[in-house]
């Protein structure tokens, strides 16, 4: 047969593998399962993930909640400003602040209280019950109309017509919030509440300024040009640094950019699953063409090349991929459909199921690559049968075909695959370190197996049976401890260093964290209120311990002179600082909990130059220097200090912890307010009370609640990110089983030898669970090796928090890993227990 | 790559086959010399390890002589490719094994189709049926080789060998795997074939009484020709 192939040979090609497909499909489960469900996987990730962005694309004015948002911060936009941007559309004002909310005779509940106009919401609708709620919000009835949503509608077991207050000023519960539109700009997952602008003035509710915010959404006039009333609206508030403007396409990055992250890390569990599937292609596809190599042999001395047999393998497998990835196609497809009942109603998102011919492609693309890959070493053996074997009946199997070509195939395909999935993704970096250590892990646990065989050999006898039996199944050519080690060990690694790191975070939160902060966090103190307040605490708790900071709101602008935005970009790890508002506060001394770690403090008593006292991790990710000019807008005013010193600042005490700390003389002068924490072995939930009973302005957040959410959040995501993490693991045990039955044939055989000889089944059954207990024993090892690497380097370098282990937790997992894996091989080796003598003394 | 028949079907001239087993060296063949004319039934006898087989897998270009020159009616394929050699076998030569190899999951007549279209032979259904009818198998045609006869199976893989129309036939102990009926059956395939055909046949066989049926008796002794 020539180089190229006609169409009569292609079609004889197409033909015959069709014909063997239909004949052998038995045979071609484990391919066809595997390749399924990892493309599956892929699929439903891709799919979710376009639908989410297709959805957010097409809200995104509902997002935000206008053609433009307008940010002023702490202080609202002057008359004027507001009546120029009437001119320009419909506009709705919004005020943002963290208050008590109270039931009588119950715990205040911190709430993050939205303060609306009639004009809201500009785009989309907010759901309520009753349905009507939303009206009632803006009619003037006698009694104030607060909507709840339904955290706070839970916690306080309120009906609607109850009672409530806020910041001193009675309420009744209009309704429950089900979702609003505008959800890209503040968390409405927590506890949050709406009330109706008017009121909110006519009631003149005031609270400390520096966790309040304006908002203003624009709907620009359908008469006029969007982009120009945005370039109009901009250039008003430019060199403005007080006010930000916020368009939809930046409304809708940060959400872009979570589901980025999560979907980036599905992806990689996808693909991971798919390289461990192609490994049982790959075992699948050599024990197909070892049972196959008398057909072969026969085929090549009738003059059919390697290259037509392998053509006719390769097409099959081909088959046996475009198939599954249409159907796990389908079905990511019409996943969005289930993720909508799964997504939680505030979010007020409905996916819609998407098609794309350029999204199939994607997922066959990278199905054909790790197919390529894994089918290259297996089909090439094809090479090695001789047509010669026929006459002197002498088979020998055949092994993965590793020549010079055959490898620079597989890194140029390898490279390919890893760098489809680098540029498809936000994460480079992290993606590239991923496909390294798990290409690093593969290569550790093949060593690993080869190791372990190399040490039996070496290692010292039993007269045991059961061990003897063992010991020569493991050595064997076709020893299954490679296979399940690099199957099984990867599986295993991920789904430890995941729990490991998720065991960490879970540790920080619910012991470490709580033994050092405070219990309660008091924001919004008036400073003329800071006496009493403490007053009253005191003599609730003498023995409390009470910490209150001055704290006034500031904006960055410059280093050294150059403006901020132009050195530090969105990216950076500590831009949050430069971003928006920032509160700072000032001392006279260094404190104890934040010490100096560059620099020196400031000389006492200097009123006429401000000195700047930074988090060390924010100056080094920011490149500031000691002695840096900076410039920060203070009040509407822009300030240049010098910058002093560096402090070491932990904020996982959570306890009053700034990132820039100005000189006091500097700043006796200015407005400001304080902030403060509390340490008591009294019931806090009786000083909570008291204090918003007492102090209606003053907002009380309990540390124990906030962590209790957190954890409870970082819980659910993490059970989603083991569950997930388990597909490697039910794939890897797949590829075991079937290394398991592709031998069926060959221990079948070994153990009709032992019967013969008088070994018993519980011998063979000992020999099985040895066999398998030392294999399993040395990949766990390694497992938790590797995941202990991984899990410290991620916890102590990305996260920065100390690494602990948790044998228990690691005990369960690898025992549980391993009563489910013994018992599949039990399950899958059933028919080699007791082999029939007659047909395989017929050699049927 | 079809030739003429005018020239010497098969020729080894001084051809040795060695191979090394740990540090002994085997000497399969030791420098033979025959020729097998075009229309020439040759039968190949000796005792086991003789090198009967060796000389079909030389002839069938399945296996690399250590010395010597293998010619198919005049081409020299010693040197030749895989490639090339694969065309050689696909078009001239028909081989038969002791152990039939037919492929388990084809049908009679797939296996026997196998042959033309190793040849890019498509949609000859019906020479297939016709051949295997002419072999008493019309009523197998369709049949899996488990569910064949040994000498069922047999005259499959000869229909599957000859099918091909080839100039030379190489058949190792092909009755060796039958009883004394079948095996009778199968030489008379064999022969009328190749009598009717005009086609060269190399019978490796330890039966005498089948040797004698051919024109011509070589024997074989630790390599050499006795």
């Amino acid at each position: 047969m020539g180089t190229l192939l006609n169409y009569p040979q292609l079609s004889f090609i197409h033909r015959y593998a069709m014909r063997d497909i239909s004949r052998s499909y038995k045979k071609l489960w484990v391919i066809s399962t595997t390749l399924f469900i990892s493309l599956l996987l892929l699929s439903l990730t891709f799919s979710i993930k376009q639908s989410m962005n297709e959805e957010i694309q097409a809200n995104s004015k509902e997002l935000l909640g206008g053609d433009i948002q307008i940010n002023s911060g702490i202080e609202p936009l002057s008359t004027n400003t507001l009546e120029r941007l009437a001119q320009l559309g419909q506009i709705s004002e919004m005020i943002e602040l963290g208050t008590m909310l109270t039931k009588q005779g119950d715990t205040p509940v911190f709430t993050q209280l939205r303060v609306v106009d009639s004009q809201y919401p500009l785009y989309g609708v907010m759901k309520t019950t009753p349905k009507d709620a939303a009206q009632k919000l803006f009619l003037s009835e006698a009694k104030p109309i607060v909507l709840i949503n339904e955290n706070i509608q839970n916690q306080l077991q309120l009906n609607v017509g109850d009672d409530v207050t806020i910041m001193g000023q009675n309420f009744a519960v209009g309704g429950v919030i089900s979702s609003v539109p505008d959800i890209a700009q503040s968390a409405v997952f927590g506890e949050f509440a709406i009330i109706n602008k008017a009121q909110f003035d006519k009631f003149n509710l005031k609270t400390g300024g520096s966790f309040l915010h304006n908002h203003y959404r624009l709907k620009i006039s359908p008469d006029k040009t969007t982009e120009g009333i945005i370039n109009e609206i901009e250039s008003l508030f430019t060199g403005d640094k007080t006010v930000e403007t916020r368009l939809p396409k930046d409304s809708v990055q940060s959400l872009r950019s979570a589901i980025d992250n999560f979907s980036n890390f599905l992806n990689l569990v996808a693909v991971s699953a798919m390289i461990i599937a192609g490994i049982g292609i790959s075992n699948t596809l050599l024990s197909f063409v070892n049972q196959r190599n008398i057909s072969i042999a026969v085929k090549k001395s009738l003059g059919f090349s390697s290259k037509v047999i392998q053509l006719i393998y390769f097409y099959e497998i081909i088959l046996i991929l475009i198939l599954t990835s249409i159907l796990a196609y389908f079905i990511g497809v019409l996943s969005p459909i289930l993720a909508n009942s799964l997504i939680p109603q505030a979010y007020g998102i409905e996916l819609q199921p998407t098609f794309s011919i350029l999204s199939y492609l994607n997922i066959a693309f990278i199905g054909l690559l790790v197919v390529l890959i894994f089918s290259i070493p297996s089909l090439y053996s094809i090479n090695s049968i001789k047509a010669v074997a026929l006459f002197r009946n002498t088979f020998q199997p055949v092994s993965l075909h590793f020549s010079t070509k055959n490898i620079f195939y597989l890194v140029i395909l390898i490279a390919v695959l890893v760098c489809y999935f680098v540029l498809q993704t936000q994460q480079q970096f992290f993606t590239l370190v991923y496909f390294f250590a798990f290409f690093a892990t593969i290569f550790i646990f093949y060593g690993v197996s080869r190791l372990l065989i190399f040490f039996l050999k070496r290692s010292f006898s039993f007269s045991n049976n059961s061990y003897k039996i063992a010991y020569r199944n493991i050595v064997a050519k076709k020893s299954l401890a490679p296979i399940m080690t690099i199957s099984l060990g990867i599986g295993l690694t991920l789904l430890l260093t995941i729990s490991f790191v998720a065991n960490n975070l879970k540790t920080e939160i619910s012991q470490s964290i709580p033994s050092i902060a405070p219990d309660v966090f008091f924001v919004s103190i008036n400073k003329d209120e800071k006496n009493d307040l403490e007053n009253l605490i005191r003599k609730l708790d003498p023995e409390v311990e009470l910490e209150f900071m001055p704290m006034a709101g500031a904006s960055f602008i410059s280093i050294n002179g150059i403006p901020i935005e132009t050195i530090v970009s969105p990216d950076n790890r500590s831009s949050w600082i430069v971003q928006g508002d920032r509160r700072i506060s000032w001392l006279e001394k260094p404190s104890e909990d934040n010490p100096i770690v560059k620099g020196e403090w400031w000389e006492p008593g200097i009123t006429d130059q401000m000195f700047i006292s930074m988090d060390s991790r924010a100056a080094f990710d920011l490149g500031m220097e000691i002695g840096d000019k900076i410039t920060l807008n203070i009040l509407g005013r822009d300030v240049t200090g010098v910058v002093k010193n560096f402090r070491k600042v932990d904020y996982r005490d959570i306890s009053i912890n700034f990132a820039i700390i100005i000189n006091q003389a500097f700043a006796n002068k200015l407005p400001f307010e304080y902030v403060g924490t509390l340490k008591s072995n009294f019931s806090t939930d009786e000083i909570q009370s008291k204090v918003v009973k007492e102090f209606p302005n003053i907002s009380a957040i309990k540390i124990d609640r906030i962590l209790s959410k957190v954890s409870e959040v970082l819980n659910k995501i993490f059970i989603a990110v083991t569950g997930i993490s388990l597909v490697v693991i039910v794939i890897g045990l797949i590829v075991i089983v079937s290394a398991v039955l592709v031998q069926t044939t060959f221990r079948k055989y070994n153990n009709l030898i032992y019967k013969i000889l008088g070994v018993n089944f519980p011998t063979i059954l000992k020999a099985m669970t040895l066999e398998f207990v030392i294999i399993y024993l040395t990949l766990v090892f390694f497992a938790i090796t590797v995941a202990v690497v991984g899990s410290y380097f991620v916890v102590e370098n990305t996260l920065g928090l100390d690494w602990t282990f948790d044998s228990t937790l690691t005990l369960w997992i690898v025992l549980a890993t391993a009563v489910v894996a013994f018992i599949l091989i039990v399950i899958a080796n059933k028919n080699i227990f007791s082999p029939k003598v007659y047909p395989l003394i017929r050699n049927e | 790559m079809v030739f003429e028949e005018m020239s010497a079907a098969i020729e080894f001239s001084n051809v040795s086959l060695e191979y090394g087993l740990g540090n002994e060296l085997i000497k399969v063949l030791k420098c033979i010399s025959f020729s097998v004319n075009s229309d020439e039934t040759v039968s190949i006898v000796g005792p086991s390890g003789s090198g009967k087989t060796s000389i079909i897998m030389l002839a069938a270009g399945l296996e690399k002589s250590t010395d010597g020159s293998i010619k198919i009616y005049d081409q020299e394929i010693t040197n030749l490719k895989e490639n090339d050699l694969s065309q050689i076998r696909r078009q001239n030569i028909g081989i038969v094994f002791q152990s039939f190899y037919l492929i388990p999951n084809l049908t009679a007549i797939e296996n026997v189709l196998l042959s033309l279209e190793a040849n890019q032979k498509y949609d000859l259904d019906n020479e297939a049926k016709e051949l295997l009818g002419e072999f008493g198998l019309s009523h197998r045609i369709n049949h899996l080789p488990s569910e064949l006869s040994g000498g069922e199976q047999q005259r499959v893989a000869i229909a599957r060998a000859l099918i091909n129309k080839p100039k030379i036939i190489l058949a190792d102990e092909p009755t060796g795997n039958l009883d004394g009926e079948n095996s009778k059956i199968m030489m008379k395939l064999l022969l009328d074939y190749t009598k009717k055909s005009k086609t060269s046949l190399v019978l490796v066989t330890h039966d005498t009484s089948l040797a004698q049926r051919c024109d011509r008796i070589i024997e074989l002794n630790d390599g050499n020709i006795a």
